[in-house]
């Protein structure tokens, strides 16, 4: 039975992205690995991604705060406005958008960077000098993708609501303590784990993917750009998916 | 090296931050909802709880004292709430202290209300089962003012037929239209003032002749106040019924007398017939009458005849005189 090409596509990649996994995993267990790269890729991936995903997390929280205003105002619960916007920024507003910010950013990065190495044969080059070209590129861009993304994202929490404090004092008047007071007053451990949670797949998914896709590079320079476009569409595609899992899951047990 | 280093730092920088708003924000979260610090527990118990969850706050006289640790259905009546509330509470919180269920803002999340009683108490213990309390809810509110709108609706559609009807009214338009008719109105009401200024003086009036009652003044107040007049009152009350007895059983007699007299007229018998229906008596009583009138024509012819007489002349001078004595006394008498 022939398979339609793109569907067939499909599975193939499904099968060698789950291969690619299981190899990760089975390194991941390795007792040699690559902590100073490790530290590295944190600084890479996390530090020098920390100014764009703080002005993104700062706008997306004013912007909110003010579209959200209005919304309220006819309802006369202006004074719900932090309550509304904290709890919109830590359950989902935040970790989406940081993370789809970080795919952007480092999935393309890892995708182009692992690709260009693959054409330019480094990483044969690795594997001859006895370096393995996997733990040393893969599991430690994967590892920081998955640490620092919720790092990442608590520090975006914070500046969007700021950033939402400033859009609530733009036309009204609130103290910073009240404000924060009464978004933490709302907010409840199951608004804040599953958040954090799925955060940790979100970064698993984009480095995997990056990895993925630019450990897999073909056709030259081409391939390359091909490799870091698929990155960063695929891990995005995937944020969405494991946001609607994990929604499914924390609906089930009973914590939304 | 130093770039290294440097890149270590921020990177440390960085996690450690992210790592302390994350702890900072776990705390928080928790300390709102009594996981950390020491705590002590209270019940209540609802026979609805009104979408009330583990977690919604607990405020004491508007204070944040706790959340709501449980909520145990014990059986199709009862369920048990338990609260879990700051140590630092304990003290304020009295055995006679009430719980209800209230909501936060109009919209808002469920909070159980624990509300002071003015009377004193001892402190709550470990455990303690407060009193409830039900308060309305939004549901109830909302059902009242469901009841408020349908009357509503019924007494504005009764207004409108009544505006209906009152527009359609030709009578109560002429009415209103007849420009006399406020004129006439205004003269009744000055005259029903000026009625109402004479009833005013009228019962004045009353009022002081009441008063001169009371007072014993009057022939009124005589016979309210005054005792010999209202037994001499009562004695003439009795003398009148004995009167009109006694005229009772008189024009019995004279019914029974006429009666009687009316039978022998018609029946022909009797003086009175005879009298008033007998043709024949009554030209003999005619025939006398004309004996009797010649009869004194004679007489006085005869007297004057004794006038003119001189054995009786003088006595007749006499009486003259006499009779014009007494006349002048009498006219003097009256002029003095």
């Amino acid at each position: 039975m022939k398979l339609p090409v793109n569907l067939s596509d499909f599975l193939r990649e499904a099968g060698s992205l789950s291969l690619f996994v299981s190899r990760f995993v089975t390194e991941l267990f390795h007792p040699r690995q690559e902590w100073r790269q490790f530290v590295r890729q944190c600084f890479v991936i996390g530090v020098q991604s920390f100014a764009l995903i703080g002005i993104t997390g700062f706008i997306m929280g004013l912007v909110l705060t003010m579209q959200l205003r209005p919304s309220l105002m006819s309802y006369g619960v202006e004074a719900q406005l932090p309550v509304m916007v904290g709890l919109a920024i830590v359950r989902e507003i935040g970790p989406v958008i940081t993370a789809l910010i970080f795919a952007g950013k480092i999935s393309s990065g890892i995708g182009a960077e692992l690709g260009s190495m693959k054409v330019t044969e480094q990483i044969d080059a690795m594997e001859v000098s006895g370096t393995n070209p996997f733990r040393y590129l893969v599991v430690t861009r994967v590892l920081a993708t998955t640490v620092m993304l919720p790092i990442l994202t608590v520090l975006s929490d914070a500046i969007s609501l700021y950033g939402s404090y400033l859009g609530v004092n733009i036309k009204g008047h609130t103290s910073l303590t009240l404000f924060f007071f009464q978004v933490f007053q709302t907010l409840t451990y199951s608004d804040v784990l599953p958040a954090m949670i799925k955060t940790l797949f979100f970064g698993f998914a984009i480095g995997i993917i990056g990895c993925y896709k630019g450990y897999n590079s073909q056709k030259g320079t081409e391939g390359v750009g091909k490799s870091a476009n698929a990155a960063v569409v695929i891990s995005s595609l995937l944020i969405f998916i494991i946001d609607l899992i994990t929604v499914q899951i924390t609906d089930l047990l009973g914590l939304n | 090296m130093a770039n290294k280093s440097a890149d270590n730092i921020k990177l440390g920088l960085l996690v450690t931050a992210g790592v302390f708003i994350l702890v900072v924000s776990l705390y928080l979260i928790g300390k709102n909802q009594s996981l950390f610090g020491s705590t002590f527990h209270l019940r209540a118990r609802f026979t609805n709880v009104n979408g009330l969850m583990a977690g919604n706050n607990i405020r004491y006289s508007g204070i944040q004292a706790g959340t709501v640790n449980k909520i145990t259905i014990i059986n199709d009546t009862s369920i048990e709430v338990d609260l879990l509330i700051e140590d630092e509470m304990k003290p304020f919180i009295k055995k006679n202290a009430l719980v209800s269920i209230g909501n936060e803002g109009l919209m808002g999340n469920k909070v159980i209300n624990i509300t002071p009683s003015r009377f004193p108490a001892d402190p709550v213990d470990e455990g303690e089962l407060l009193m409830t309390k039900t308060q309305m809810i939004t549901d109830d509110m909302l059902s009242t003012l469901s009841n408020t709108n349908d009357n509503v609706e019924v007494i504005s559609g009764n207004l409108i037929t009544t505006v209906n009807r009152i527009n359609e009214s030709k009578a109560l338009w002429r009415i209103l239209n007849d420009t006399t008719l406020s004129d006439g109105l205004r003269i009744s009401m000055h005259n029903l003032q000026i009625a109402t200024e004479n009833i005013n003086e009228m019962s004045v009036s009353l009022l002081a002749v009441i008063k001169d009652a009371k007072a014993g003044n009057g022939a009124a107040g005589a016979i309210i106040a005054n005792d010999t007049v209202a037994r001499n009152l009562k004695a003439a009350v009795a003398n009148i019924n004995a009167a009109s007895k006694e005229s009772v059983e008189v024009l019995a007699k004279l019914d029974s007398i006429a009666s009687v007299t009316h039978r022998s007229i018609e029946n022909g018998n009797g003086v009175v017939h005879a009298l008033l229906k007998d043709p024949a008596m009554v030209k003999s009583v005619n025939t006398s009458l004309n004996n009797v009138e010649k009869g004194t024509a004679a007489f006085e012819e005869s007297m004057q005849a004794l006038k003119n007489n001189f054995l009786f002349r003088g006595y007749f001078r006499k009486l003259e005189k006499r009779k014009s004595r007494a006349r002048k006394s009498t006219t003097d008498t009256t002029h003095k």
